[in-house]
């Protein structure tokens, strides 16, 4: 039983370990630590949402304690909040998967799990603030620099390419 | 940004194989661990119980010892002084009396002023404290006088010449105050110049 659950989310999830944590060693920890977590803790999920969302779920929880001493977010101007929405980041839709897992793994720790919860698991800046005790701005304002920084690193690597 | 999302989302890595025989065998330790033996899981508790008992005894012992040691300290401080301390500070009350005695004496006789005048303004003065001084009595006991006395003890002495017929009193004054430990005052003084009057004519 506890196989064949590995067998079936350990590449998706080691995929989720792979985006925090930024480096195979750390990311084979935490796999080995949230399987651990799961198994023990099989017994408490209730059948509300998906399966596949609650082990993401304690993935992602894993991993941001694992990194929390890490993470360190600075709160920016919230004049740069605005610009969020401005930031065109298209041209990564065309980029390959790993190409953008290893642009997103140069961001700082802090700007890297605020990109992922918000822009890949779909966190609000509420949730996100709540998990990591800081406040819906910081969550904006880092989530607006670690965009302005991918869309700098894009430019570069789109310039190299042509 | 949708399609990015599903991408990063979806985004899929096959793992080292060690990592599920790590997870197996953590989990299988952990497993191995949690053996449930009736009896055993009431053995900690009876553990615990027991060395919190001994822990209460040992720290009301250890108050009790240090209540007694502070009661005995303060039992000690309170204990009535022995034969040689009373004697010792007996004989520093009198050497004490006796110094301030000499040091009032002392002030009179040297006094260029009529001792009698100095006499007058002691019994004069507001302050009662001044009116008696003490001097070191037959015993050495402290006894007090008043400054007219003391100016006619110092007289007796022939350091300041009285009259002879008062010289002849004071004597004899002198000697019932040395047999008796009557302590006499100004008001009682006469009486006590009466009585040796009387002494002298029944002579």
């Amino acid at each position: 039983m506890q196989e064949l659950l590995y067998k079936k989310f350990s590449s998706k999830m080691y995929g989720v370990c792979l985006r925090y944590s930024g480096n195979v060693d750390d990311a084979n920890d935490l796999l080995q630590e949230g399987f651990i977590k799961i198994f023990k803790n099989l017994q408490k999920f209730r059948g509300e949402g998906s399966f596949e969302g609650w082990i993401r779920r304690i993935f992602v929880n894993t991993s941001i304690e694992h990194f929390r001493k890490k993470i360190k977010l600075y709160n920016v101007t919230e004049v740069q909040e605005n610009t969020i929405e401005d930031t065109d980041l298209t041209a990564l839709d065309t980029m390959a998967e790993k190409d953008i897992i290893a642009l997103v793994n140069e961001l700082s720790p802090g700007y890297k799990t605020v990109f992922n919860m918000h822009v890949v698991e779909g966190y609000s800046h509420k949730e996100i603030a709540d998990i990591l005790g800081i406040t819906e701005g910081t969550s904006k304002s880092q989530l607006a620099r670690a965009k302005g920084v991918l869309k700098k690193s894009i430019e570069k690597a789109i310039n190299k390419i042509s | 940004m949708q399609n990015f999302k599903s991408k990063l989302y979806n985004y899929e890595v096959e793992p080292p194989g060690e990592i599920w025989e790590n997870v197996h065998s953590e989990l299988n330790a952990k497993k191995g661990k949690v053996v449930s033996m009736p009896g055993l899981n009431r053995r900690p508790k009876i553990i615990f119980y027991g060395i919190t008992a001994a822990a209460s005894l040992i720290i009301i012992f250890l108050i009790s010892i240090i209540f007694n040691k502070s009661e005995k300290h303060q039992f000690e401080n309170n204990a009535p002084l022995t034969k040689t301390e009373r004697q010792l500070l007996n004989s520093k009350k009198i050497q004490d009396s006796i110094a301030l005695n000499n040091k009032i004496l002392e002030g009179i006789i040297n006094s260029k002023k009529d001792k009698n005048l100095i006499a007058e303004i002691y019994e004069n003065s507001f302050n009662k404290i001044k009116k008696y001084i003490t001097i070191a009595g037959p015993g050495g006991q402290p006894v007090k006088i008043s400054p007219k006395v003391a100016t006619l003890i110092e007289s007796a002495d022939d350091e300041f010449p009285p009259r002879p017929v008062w010289n002849k009193k004071i004597e004899k004054w002198k000697q019932i105050m040395l047999s008796s430990t009557l302590s006499p005052t100004s008001t009682n003084l006469m009486d006590i110049v009466q009585t040796s009057s009387s002494n002298d004519t029944n002579e």
